[in-house]
């Protein structure tokens, strides 16, 4: 069902950016849920079964699908909720839905598709409709975090494609010249070492743009502080999953070869050091949405420990990455209400959030107690097993140097969440705040429930998933 | 033949680094695809002549007339200065890009795949790390730009090695060139330069913890 | 026996056909050509006044630079004929012997106490230590190309069939004409007209001398610019027969002397601190020719 989902969500698209027409817009918004939806299940019953020589739903992409269509709702609704408070000119309106629409279908292709290349041009995608988004309030301080993101993100692109032709020398030498991650898999062992080698660091460093890790993750803080809530809820839950895709399918194709644990020290650097980075800026920074922006990026450093680490590392790490997508989106779309509160970011002008919104404040605190993992959030499990297999592959010293950097960053984000949450604001006039309406905060309380659900008592379909997803890596 | 223009390529980046003017730079990216449409009419006389004409008419049309107009219109109409300011004095520059070449060619020395030309890997390499270095070592936006266009004729030049088995992927990434510089230069530097007069990358600075 | 009377001829020429294309570029008739010997000649006449303040290196200075340049001369061939002495490696002698003789105009120039002379003593040592490593990296191509280490044996196999070994030809040529301007003190890097004695780099250095020593001095940049063009004009004369090779030789020095002058005529003076980093960009340039031949005859594996 693939060609006729892109046709689809093309169609709503473009008609979503001439039409300017408010009601037009959410019937064509809600269509394309449900068409995203159809496609989920869809793809969930045809599992592994190659479309078009493109495009193979796999245990991974089904899992990352689901993700993305529960995420895709929350975000439609809070920007509703958004365009509805502040009265926006309707072809900035029609732009943003239409991008979004994009953002969404293009991101759902790229985690199904099988070629690398197509994977790239999806993610190329991505890196425009998103850019589109960042720029919604058409001022300099968006417009600085768009250029930031537009230029890291093509520079970063490009560095992918520099692996792709490497790739392609490397598969030259075995003959079959298929670029399809089904074959390669196949022909892995035969491949050149060198131009893989060389293929990994490439690709690797262009993607870490999208996952945010150490050495291009800069694009993405700055992208996510600009951006309107809902957009950046997106940016940092499921375009952190495209990077991890992207990554892992090259990942599964260098664990057949020699170069796997070369592969293994690469990716432990950059975590490791992605886990330092976040730790120092976490501690000095001040605006709200830079520090979820930074704590995003210490837990797909905490992923892609468990990636380096192996043996039951693998399973948490793809747990840890659904997870932290319900999580952060969750904690972001509240973000939008304390700014409507406060109409500031930073962490000064805030505080006592539990007087002005009560359900609110208890999604931040649910959220901060998920997000720096503590039970009974799932994201505690997922942790607990990465740093179990971080003990059993003998990474003692990592283990320990990464467990006090996040004592450190539990410390600093708790210092900010309970100032936001307890502390009396400085200079804060509540006299005329806006009343926010407790039912917006379903939403978040929905995701926040279901990570400690499917963290205590995962359903063994989902258990199914993750082992099959991970069924191509060496134990 | 393609080994001389490659080797006089690697010239034109080395002037690249000691270039003052931004319109130097314009014209160095200009000779450059004039030197790239000259590899790829010698070396790909064997694809078809659909895929030739595009490959030829992309480099002749795109890399070397319309993106030097078209940063030049911008230059004229955002009245950028004529300086390059760098960050670091030109001399260090020179240097520094001297030793990318030096230890690209060392790099590839370590390649024992007699297929793949060395000389292109060391041209394409070294542009890759060339435009790296400028885009970090200038203030202004535009040359910021200019330098993400050096990794695109780096880019060229990698495909150009690689593409003769598959000229799929040389089409690809033409496309992606063209996208995306129409899409850099066209949207945003219009953009920024309605906002910022200068083009001064220190206005940009705001973002910051 | 032959490229020692050759260029001690041309010498005698050269400067003059500098000078006279530089005053016929700026629209006047000019001197002579053999007004600059007349020169040097009545220099050669008189004696020289030395300084309190100076020891014995700056009497000898001036000689050493004189014979050092006669040794270099020595080594250089003409078409098939080896020069008086050749053997392996010769043209590593060739540069130290002349940087033997720089070295001594250096330090005679320190020795007058004058912190003028010091200044460009300073600068002077500083863009031939620039330019050195162009030159030994575009001697080393050649070396690498040909298979020889000697000047008369590199010339000699030097035979240009492929575009590598043109494009090499032309490289060297305009890295050879170059580092004769630079060695010279000549335009862009030095104005020898120049009498603002913070910008000067070479004139600054022969302030105190006077009398036979300025004579020699004097010829003895005439006679480098003759050895120059000798050097370029061996990239041309490979295997004609002597007569040929002569005129050729002629044809080449002559284009030369113009080429120089009106490089002089046309062009400023760079800014002092950019002088450094054009002598390095030749560096780069001739990096990248010799790394170009080692990729090409894969010599570097």
């Amino acid at each position: 069902m693939a060609i006729p989902y892109l046709i689809g969500a093309i169609a709503i698209g473009i008609s979503l950016f001439f039409n300017r027409n408010k009601k037009i817009n959410y019937i064509l918004v809600a269509i394309f849920l449900l068409l995203q939806w159809a496609f989920t299940v869809y793809e969930y019953n045809h599992q592994n079964i190659m479309e078009f020589d493109y495009f193979l739903p796999d245990a991974l992409g089904i899992l990352l699908l689901f993700t993305i269509s529960i995420i895709a709702v929350p975000a439609f609704y809070h920007s509703y909720v958004f365009f509805s408070k502040n009265e926006d000119n309707p072809r900035n309106r029609a732009m943003y839905y239409a991008s979004m629409v994009v953002l969404i279908f293009a991101l759902s292709l790229a985690y199904l598709s099988n070629h690398i290349a197509v994977t790239w041009i999806f993610v190329e995608m991505t890196t425009l409709s998103a850019s589109a988004l960042i720029y919604h309030r058409r001022n300099l301080r968006t417009l600085e975090g768009t250029w930031k993101y537009l230029f890291v993100c093509s520079i970063s692109i490009t560095f992918v494609f520099i692996g792709i032709l490497f790739l392609s020398i490397a598969v030259q030498e075995v003959g079959d010249t298929n670029l399809t991650f089904v074959s390669l898999l196949k022909n892995a062992s035969g491949l050149d070492v060198f131009w893989l080698r060389l293929a990994f660091i490439f690709i690797f460093t262009g993607y870490t743009a999208k996952i945010g890790l150490v050495p291009m993750y800069t694009a993405g803080i700055d992208a996510k502080d600009k951006a309107p809530s809902p957009v950046g809820a997106l940016l940092s839950s499921v375009i952190l999953n495209v990077g991890f895709v992207g990554i892992f399918r090259f990942y599964e194709i260098l664990a057949q070869t020699t170069l796997f644990s070369w592969a293994n020290n690469i990716i432990m650097i950059s975590a490791v050091l992605s886990i330092f980075i976040a730790t120092v800026y976490m501690i000095k920074v001040k605006n709200i949405k830079r520090m979820l922006a930074y704590s995003s990026i210490e837990h797909m450093g905490v992923v892609m420990l468990g990636i380096a680490a192996g043996g039951i590392g693998y399973y948490a790490a793809i747990l840890h990455l659904i997870f932290h997508s319900f999580v952060k989106s969750g904690l972001f779309f509240q973000m939008g209400q304390i700014y409507r509160v406060y109409n500031s970011k930073s962490i000064y002008d805030v505080g006592n959030y539990f007087k002005y919104n009560l359900t609110g404040a208890m999604v931040i605190l649910l959220g901060f107690i998920s997000a720096a993992a503590m039970p009974p959030s799932g994201m505690f499990v997922s942790e607990f097993l990465i740093f179990r297999s971080l003990f059993e592959a003998n990474y003692i010293f990592v283990l320990i140097f990464v467990l006090l950097l996040l004592t450190i960053i539990i410390w600093a984000f708790g210092k900010n969440i309970f100032k936001l949450l307890f502390t009396p604001a400085v200079d804060f006039k509540d006299e005329n705040i806006e009343h926010i309406k407790p039912y917006e905060s379903i939403s978040q309380f929905i995701l926040l429930g279901l990570v400690v659900y499917l963290g205590i008592n995962p359903p063994h379909q989902m258990v199914e998933l993750i082992n099959e997803a991970v069924k191509n890596l060496p134990l | 033949m393609t080994n001389v223009l490659l080797i006089v390529f690697a010239m034109s980046l080395i002037y690249l680094s000691i270039a003052n003017r931004l319109m130097s730079y314009v014209k160095i990216l200009a000779f450059q695809g004039i030197l790239l449409f000259g590899v790829s009419f010698i070396e790909l006389g064997e694809m078809s002549p659909l895929n030739l004409v595009f490959i030829l008419l992309e480099t002749i049309v795109f890399k070397t007339i319309a993106v030097p107009l078209f940063l030049k219109y911008v230059i004229q109409r955002n009245e950028i200065t004529r300086e390059a300011e760098p960050f670091v004095p030109n001399f260090i520059s020179l240097i520094m890009v001297t030793s990318i070449i030096v230890i690209t060619f060392l790099l590839s020395n370590t390649i024992e795949n007699t297929q793949l030309n060395k000389v292109y890997f060391v041209a394409a390499l070294s542009s890759l790390f060339t435009g790296l270095y400028i885009i970090g070592t200038r203030k202004k936006i535009l040359t910021h730009v200019m330098g993400f266009l050096v990794i695109e004729n780096g880019v060229f030049i990698l495909s150009l090695a690689v593409g003769n088995e598959m000229p799929m992927i040389l089409n690809t990434g033409i496309l992606l060139d063209l996208f995306i510089t129409v899409l850099l230069l066209g949207i945003f530097v219009n953009k920024i330069g309605n906002v910022l007069h200068g083009g001064d990358v220190n206005q940009l600075r705001n973002l910051k913890d | 026996m032959i490229s020692l009377i050759m260029i001690v001829l041309t010498s005698l020429l050269f400067m003059g056909i500098v000078i006279r294309t530089k005053s016929i570029a700026t629209g006047r008739k000019g001197p002579g050509l053999f007004q600059p010997m007349k020169d040097i000649l009545r220099l050669w006449k008189k004696g020289a006044v030395y300084s309190q303040t100076t020891s014995f290196i700056f009497q000898i200075a001036p000689s050493i630079y004189f014979a050092s340049i006669i040794m270099a001369i020595l080594v250089i061939p003409f078409g098939h004929y080896k020069g008086i002495i050749s053997f392996n490696g010769d043209f590593v002698f060739f540069a130290y012997v002349l940087a033997l003789g720089k070295f001594f105009s250096i330090i005679g120039a320190l020795d007058t106490g004058s912190s003028f002379e010091g200044m460009g003593a300073s600068r002077e040592a500083l863009y031939s230590m620039l330019a050195e490593p162009a030159f030994f990296i575009l001697m080393g191509s050649f070396a690498l190309y040909t298979g020889h280490t000697s000047f008369h044996e590199i010339f000699i196999s030097l035979h240009f069939g492929s575009y590598i070994s043109y494009g090499l030809g032309v490289l060297a040529t305009f890295v050879l004409v170059m580092i004769a301007m630079i060695e010279n003190s000549r335009m862009p890097v030095d104005d020898p007209k120049t009498h603002l004695e913070l910008t000067m780099v070479h004139e600054v250095m022969i302030l105190d001398n006077s009398g036979f020593d300025l004579g020699l001095i004097l010829y003895g940049t005439n006679l480098k610019f003759a050895m120059y063009g000798a050097l370029i004009a061996n990239f041309f004369t490979g295997s004609f027969s002597v007569l040929i090779s002569i005129i050729i030789f002629l044809a080449v020095q002559f284009i030369f002397a113009i080429t120089v002058g009106i490089l002089e005529s046309f062009s400023a003076r760079f800014r002092m601190g950019n002088n450094a980093q054009f002598i390095f960009t030749l560096t780069s340039i001739s990096i990248l020719i010799f790394f170009g031949v080692l990729l090409i005859m894969g010599k570097f594996v």
